[in-house]
């Protein structure tokens, strides 16, 4: 059935590494070759940079492509665990609720960071949104979970709908944010759930690369976990998964790296759908290959998202989050009819 | 296999859209400037050195040929590349941009960038302009638009003054229409329409917002505005007083639609104070005052 | 061995199951049958340790169950349910090997890939190895799931026995898969496994059973042999039907009595 499986795996690092090439080599401006080496030479010995050349490649290019690539790989694989977690192909961190909640968590920062003392403001430095974002995607998480929970075991059903009404509190609290908020703040918030990635620094880059990675490792320890769960809790259980103690901890592991890239970049929907439902088709569900496969896979969509974001109107730029709805859309209708809006299959009651 | 060449090509389809857009005629220029203030903008323009402008932002609409220029975006989502990509001398802001990171990537860049305040009065626009003046050398300019500002603004006062002004009509502004069917009322929150109002002679309709942003239909009805200013994009996209009318909820209780006040204006020349803030004190004065002697321009 | 003492099970005030207390031993398959309501599905859950009992306790090999570190005795003990969905597309082989998966960390070692080779084989499922198991037809995929159940405990751990548990795994099945899967558990029985089934057809059981446990309104109504358990008197009073043992050439079956 997957054929496909041998040559997977080189064919898209190698597609990987082109993208990567083409979206540093790309952009606004145009950069001349030897000023990317010689940027990056400078770098290596620790000197500035020579002309604007190099310090647009250095400064806001590289980490621009760095920050979208691991966001890409964020949000795919995030998609991944929940979905496995939840036993539905149509769930992902923006559904359940994660993403809104990071962004209300981000956009109390924006609002209240200006009557916080300037101690605060310098010691926390640029972690203060992200932090903040990560005990909202928490709390949204924690709250879907909970609630959910009342039945004694979590069905997909109860969790979207949940997820759904999460949403819509996280949204409008990051509304009324924007309410309470002076202009220039207000904007921010607007202009925070559409998604972008210009702006983009090295310390972010630092932080969500550190953050995915040691989630990815975690979660690609308990693919095997994962597994068992497709045949249901249930036969997991007979199996030796600990259902309940695995999906605590997938939830934080998810929500943690995405709520992460949320605070940096604004609510980028659609990518943890649209990936993981490719991949399906082409290497099926084994956690093992899905989860490195949707790495790279979200890598590559994410960065070429953001090569039409910043080219297609150059100098002017698309919001990622409007290419990301445009592509994702039809394909979360189409999931809609093909599985006939959530037929639950899985575990009952004896 | 078809797919790997469409992924492919696709980076490079889009690499020669960028090249494409960016060529512009380099022609008497003495700098290359990217301004993503519309105020500072349309100031540039007023004291003659708009033909030195190269990128604008997405909401500086003033003057027509600010519109024709290549823009960098909405002012709050920009991109540090796509400004550089313009090669600017001078990049020119209002300390409003956004997002947060890309004043710092700028600089970084050693781009030559310059801010002003423009502030909420009609002073600090008047300084601003001074001191915009100052800096491309031309400082008499700046002070024959400002006495002109002045002298309008006399002018208005001095008619206001010779009206025997019954009942001073109470005027609400509504922006319709840039998000899907929403309005928003741009008067009664003392900003800068709420002056300009003032000074052309009217006062700002009163209504308890509460807090909010929007106020609804019955909140307008309420007020009851005598006269309503419509600005360009609503009117334009509802097509005319009679629609606006009832196109708007509310609208249509009120006096200004009873009595056929419903004005069209132009936004820019209405939220922010810049060099013609004079004649649209004087615009709006006839709005409101159709009988008073205004004179001519 | 597998003994269930003094126990009974509740949701909120009722009673699911009271005081039932049995011993099951190596080399024999029990079935558990009764009306619907009797309790069945819930034994089967405290059997299969999904459920921890209100009252009474369970062993396995003489040891008294820890509920807080299940994860070992999935290396010796697997149930088979009635219907197994899987929610996203998977290869038969790779079903399969999910079985094996108590039994290894990251990567199934040469054993496990050598088991789950033997139980495709004894299964006859050479030809969907590569298949997706959504594709496959209610009693092919049973098929699979049952050679999965049996990759998980091929082995017989060191000491003690191994424990198929199944509930009700034929009652959705065609009649020809129905005798096939009965044969297959006949074949698996040996001197270290131990068989508990939960069957609906008395007649099946009658005939596959060593041993019988009736169950009626929680609570264990007769066990033992299968002709004494599935008298007349007794199915008359639990499942309130005039039955009897016909004698047919060399086969025995209940039906009515006329």
């Amino acid at each position: 059935m997957f054929r496909q499986s041998k040559f997977f795996f080189p064919f898209t690092i190698v597609l990987l590494i082109v993208i990567l090439l083409c979206a540093v080599a790309f952009g606004a401006v145009s950069i001349p070759i030897h000023d990317m080496f010689s940027g990056l030479l400078h770098v290596l010995q620790n000197k500035k940079s020579a002309n604007i050349y190099e310090g647009v490649f250095i400064e806001i290019r590289l980490p621009r492509v760095l920050l979208c690539t691991i966001t890409g790989a964020i949000l795919s694989v995030s998609g991944v665990l929940l979905q496995g977690l939840f036993r539905n192909p149509i769930v992902e961190p923006g559904l359940i609720g994660t993403s809104a909640g990071a962004a209300f968590g981000a956009s109390i920062v924006f609002v209240f960071a200006i009557r916080m003392s300037a101690e605060i403001r310098d010691l926390a430095g640029p972690l203060l949104v992200p932090v903040f974002a990560f005990g909202g995607g928490l709390l949204a998480t924690f709250l879907v979970y909970s609630i959910s929970k009342s039945q004694k075991r979590i069905s997909v059903t109860s969790l979207l709908l949940v997820g759904i009404a999460i949403n819509a509190i996280g949204l409008s609290g990051t509304g009324f944010m924007s309410y309470i908020a002076r202009d220039p703040q207000a904007r921010s918030i607007t202009f925070w759930n559409l998604g972008t990635f210009s702006g983009a620094t090295w310390p972010q880059v630092g932080i969500t690369w550190a953050v995915a990675i040691i989630v990815f490792i975690i979660s690609f320890r308990y693919s095997k976990q994962l597994n068992a769960l497709i045949l249901g809790e249930e036969e997991a259980t007979h199996l030796g998964v600990e259902p309940e103690k695995l999906k605590r901890r997938i939830m934080i592991l998810s929500t943690a790296m995405v709520a992460v890239a949320t605070a940096f970049v604004g609510v980028i929907s659609f990518i943890g759908l649209i990936v993981p439902h490719i991949l399906r088709l082409l290497i099926g569900s084994d956690n093992k290959k899905l989860i490195p496969a949707s790495m790279i896979m979200g890598a590559i969509i994410l960065t070429v998202a953001d090569m039409g974001a910043r080219l297609l109107i150059a100098p002017a730029e698309v919001p990622i989050g409007i290419i990301t709805s445009i592509a994702g859309a039809p394909v979360f209708i189409f999931l809609l009819k093909k599985f006939n809006l959530l037929q639950e299959k899985g575990s009952s009651y004896g | 296999m078809k797919r790997i060449i469409f992924v492919l090509a696709l980076p490079l389809v889009l690499f020669s859209c960028g090249q494409f857009g960016n060529k512009e005629k380099d022609s008497k220029r003495d700098m290359r400037i990217v301004c993503v203030s519309k105020q500072l903008n349309e100031m540039i323009f007023a004291v003659g050195k708009g033909h030195n402008i190269v990128a604008v932002d997405l909401s500086s609409t003033y003057p027509d040929s600010a519109k024709l220029l290549p823009t960098v975006g909405y002012h709050r989502m920009l991109s540090a590349e796509g400004i550089i990509s313009m090669k600017p001398d001078l990049v020119l802001h209002d300390n409003d941009m956004g997002p947060a990171n890309v004043l710092p990537q700028l600089e970084k860049a050693g781009l030559n960038i310059k801010a002003y305040d423009i502030g909420r009065t009609i002073d600090s626009s008047k300084l601003v302009l001074k001191q915009l003046a100052n800096f491309f050398g031309v400082p008499k300019l700046a002070d024959s638009l400002n006495q002109k500002l002045d002298a309008d603004l006399l002018t208005a006062k001095n008619i206001l003054a010779s009206i025997h002004i019954v009942d001073t009509p109470s005027v609400m502004v509504i922006q319709f229409g840039r998000a899907g069917n929403s309005f928003f009322v741009m008067s009664g929150r003392g900003g800068i329409p709420d002056k300009m109002i003032e000074l052309a002679g009217g006062r700002p309709a009163h209504y308890d917002a509460k807090g909010a942003r929007q106020i609804n239909s019955e909140a307008v009805a309420t007020a009851n505005p005598d006269i309503i200013i419509a600005t360009d994009y609503g009117f334009d996209k509802m097509g005319g007083a009679e629609n606006f009318k009832e196109g708007i909820p509310g609208v249509a209780l009120t006096n200004a639609a009873k009595n056929n006040r419903i004005y069209r204006f132009e936004e820019h020349d209405l939220v922010y104070f810049g060099p013609r803030t004079g004649e649209n004190v004087m615009k709006l004065m006839k709005l409101f005052y159709p009988n008073a002697n205004v004179p001519a321009k | 061995m597998v003994e269930i003492k003094n126990a009974g099970y509740a949701v909120g005030k009722k009673w699911l199951l009271e005081n039932i207390s049995y011993q099951f031993f190596p080399g024999k398959c029990y079935m558990i049958c009764g009306p619907n309501g009797a309790g069945k599905s819930t034994l089967m859950k405290l059997l299969s340790l999904l459920s921890i009992p209100d009252v009474g306790e369970v062993f396995y090999n003489n040891t008294k169950i820890n509920y807080t570190n299940k994860e070992g005795y999935s290396k010796y003990r697997a149930v088979l349910s009635q219907q197994v969905d899987i929610s996203f597309p998977m290869e038969v082989e790779e079903v399969v090997m999910m079985g094996r998966y108590p039994h290894f960390k990251i990567k199934p070692s040469k054993e496990d890939i050598e088991i789950c080779d033997e139980v495709i084989e004894l299964q006859n499922l050479q030809s969907f190895r590569k298949r997706n198991f959504l594709t496959l037809s209610g009693g092919e995929r049973q098929r699979v799931q049952f050679a999965r159940v049996l990759s998980q405990i091929w082995k017989a751990p060191e000491q003690g026995s191994r424990i198929l548990l199944l509930d009700e795994p034929i009652s959705s099945l065609d009649i020809k898969y129905q005798f096939d899967f009965l044969k297959h558990v006949q074949q698996f029985l040996n001197e270290r496994t131990i068989i508990i089934a939960v069957l609906h057809d008395l007649n099946l059981a009658l005939n596959y059973a060593d041993e019988i446990l009736l169950l009626n309104k929680g609570k264990l109504f007769s066990s033992g042999k299968p002709g004494d358990v599935l008298s007349p008197e007794n199915i008359n009073a639990v499942f309130q039907l005039e039955f009897k043992l016909h004698q047919f050439n060399d086969m025995q079956f209940l039906w009515s009595v006329v």
